[in-house]
């Protein structure tokens, strides 16, 4: 007989290290990073498949995923975006149009602020490092306690029961809190606005929708969607293929972190720039 | 008697709705009290660790390596990006007004006194705030901090005042350097991509509207920040428990708070430093 048993590892105890495969070599360096990009590119694939083919077994944790997330990341966005509107945009933004004399114009200026830039992005910011943070942790706790191997033995597909949820999931709730993020910021800018500047809410909600196209809001509505899968896609690949016990986990969650906000910010501003300069009018003021 | 599962209930008797609703209420706000408490100790203690902390002066080098190997090429890759997207947007709000030649005026403001600011704040948080909740957690789970006690060697200052003290010196290095990749990007889109500006139109603009005190303002911004998210890492890492999950829950804890006070202090200081008075070298 040449198979031997193994000793079960107890739940909770450090893993030994695990020597890679025989015949695969362990790549460093810029060979390594491209390998990672490519293995979340995979899984992101085959997780959209899954997400189209039956049987739709996700269903339930989907909604428990979308809770979750949407309960976690709430206040966060609320106060961050509240907050930003009216430091940032509001304050100098406000400084920039006073010298032209408009202050009215700073809702036209929330137009490009909130609903093209800040709230994307504070709300990708956040959902990457609130929810992404979580599913990163959580997976990554499984896989340490085998119970992905689990999942296996009972021969279910592990794409399809934990990622696929989580990824419609985070692509739907990010889409979603953004609609929120624009609200809030646009009233951290009626703050600035109003109490610091003292300009009349009418000019300043007036130049806001008037200024406010289709084209804008359903940019920022797919840019966050998108945000949403990326941040799925590589929460959901480091907390999968963890490796060692605690630090192990610690380190994934913190790659996973830098991973999405890298991705978010280099796909913000190629979707950025494309818009633009597809849809001129969304720069004019009216 | 009291029915089993009401034992804790007040004076012996059941509890109301109207009970169970005020301590829905009272309860999470009494936990974020708690903690924001636990975490201004922690913050005190690990302040006043910083008077002794020299004694262990090459450990905070080697702390220091670590953050300009480990975070530099990240932070100045965040920072160009961001300077890619304040150009850009700079260059497509002032065409409305039909004052392109004045985009230098949005890429001044908008990387050394706002966007700067807070992209620092959030790839600090993510790349050293998290590794530090990683780091001193897994020291945590394997109790080395109590072997550390035993030894007769103080945690508190050995492990987390020499972190701070090598943030306080690394740090607005790590930014100055950043935030020259920074301006490199906005000229390269306003320059290069867009072109609607001459260069020397730009940067007569661009480097007439950032004064030093500004620089001098936002340094302060950042390192506020920067100790916060460091503080407030290192609580979460110092307190984790729970084993492997523990110490990612801890990291996702820290990032929820250290999100939400990068915004706060940003916009705090933004009302401190120009909120009433922009201090622009133009306009009436």
């Amino acid at each position: 007989m040449s198979s031997v048993v193994q000793p079960p590892t107890l739940p909770g105890t450090p893993d030994q290290p695990v020597a890679p495969p025989p015949g695969k070599k362990q790549s460093t360096g810029i060979a390594a990073i491209l390998e990672e990009i490519a293995a979340v590119l995979l899984m992101t694939f085959r997780a959209a498949r899954m997400s189209v083919v039956p049987p739709f077994s996700w269903k339930g944790e989907f909604i428990e995923q979308t809770v979750l997330v949407i309960k976690r990341c709430f206040f966060p966005v609320v106060i961050s975006t509240t907050f930003f509107g009216f430091g940032a945009p509001g304050l100098q933004g406000g400084n920039l149009v006073n010298v032209f004399g408009t202050v009215d114009r700073l809702g036209a200026f929330f137009v490009m602020a909130s609903v093209r830039e800040f709230a994307p992005w504070i709300n990708g910011m956040v959902v990457a490092g609130v929810g992404g943070t979580a599913i990163c942790a959580d997976l990554g706790a499984r896989k340490v306690r085998q119970e992905l191997d689990a999942l296996a033995v009972l021969g279910m597909d592990a794409v399809r029961e934990i990622v696929v949820p989580r990824f419609l999931a985070l692509g739907l709730v990010t889409a979603l809190m953004n609609l929120i993020a624009i609200v809030f910021g646009v009233l951290g800018g009626w703050f600035a606005a109003v109490v610091v500047f003292g300009d009349t809410s009418a000019g300043y909600l007036a130049t806001f929708s008037s200024n406010f196209t289709l084209p804008d809001l359903l940019g920022s509505i797919i840019k966050t969607s998108l945000f949403g899968f990326i941040i799925a896609a590589v929460c959901c690949y480091k907390g999968m293929t963890v490796k060692g016990g605690a630090e192990g986990v610690g380190r994934a969650v913190n790659q996973a972190v830098v991973m999405s906000f890298v991705g978010i910010w280099a796909f913000n501003f190629v979707f950025t720039t494309t818009l633009l300069a597809a849809f001129p009018e969304t720069g004019n003021l009216h | 008697m009291s029915a089993p599962g009401y034992a804790e209930a007040p004076r012996g008797r059941r509890p109301t709705d109207g009970d169970r609703f005020k301590e829905g209420l009272a309860g999470p706000v009494r936990g974020v009290l708690q903690e924001l408490g636990q975490i201004a100790t922690f913050s005190g203690q690990a302040m006043a660790e910083l008077r002794g902390v020299f004694r262990y002066t090459s450990e905070i080098l080697r702390q220091v390596g670590i953050l300009v190997t480990g975070s530099l090429v990240v932070v100045c890759l965040m920072q160009f990006v961001m300077g890619m997207q304040c150009a850009t947007e700079a260059n497509y709000v002032l065409r409305g007004y039909g004052a392109t030649a004045y985009s230098g005026v949005f890429t001044a403001y908008c990387g050394i006194r706002e966007m700067g600011p807070y992209m620092w704040g959030y790839i600090i948080s993510a790349k050293v705030g998290c590794g530090l909740v990683a780091e001193l957690g897994s020291m945590r789970i394997n109790n080395e901090f109590d072997a550390m006690s035993s030894l007769g060697i103080n945690p508190m200052r050995y492990v987390v005042a020499t972190r701070l003290m090598a943030c306080i010196i690394a740090f607005p290095l790590i930014y100055m350097v950043a935030m020259a990749f920074h301006n490199l990007a906005n000229q390269l889109i306003i320059i290069n991509q867009i072109g609607e500006v001459s260069l020397g139109g730009w940067e007569g603009v661009h480097y007439l509207f950032l004064r030093p005190l500004d620089f001098f303002y936002s340094e302060i911004k950042i390192m506020v920040m920067g100790i916060a998210i460091v503080l407030v890492a290192m609580y979460y890492g110092y307190n984790a428990r729970g084993g492997p999950v523990g110490v990612g829950t801890a990291t996702a804890r820290s990032m929820i708070l250290n999100l939400i006070l990068v915004h706060v202090i940003g916009s705090t200081f933004t009302m401190v430093f120009w909120g009433l008075n922009p201090s622009m070298p133009v306009g009436g």
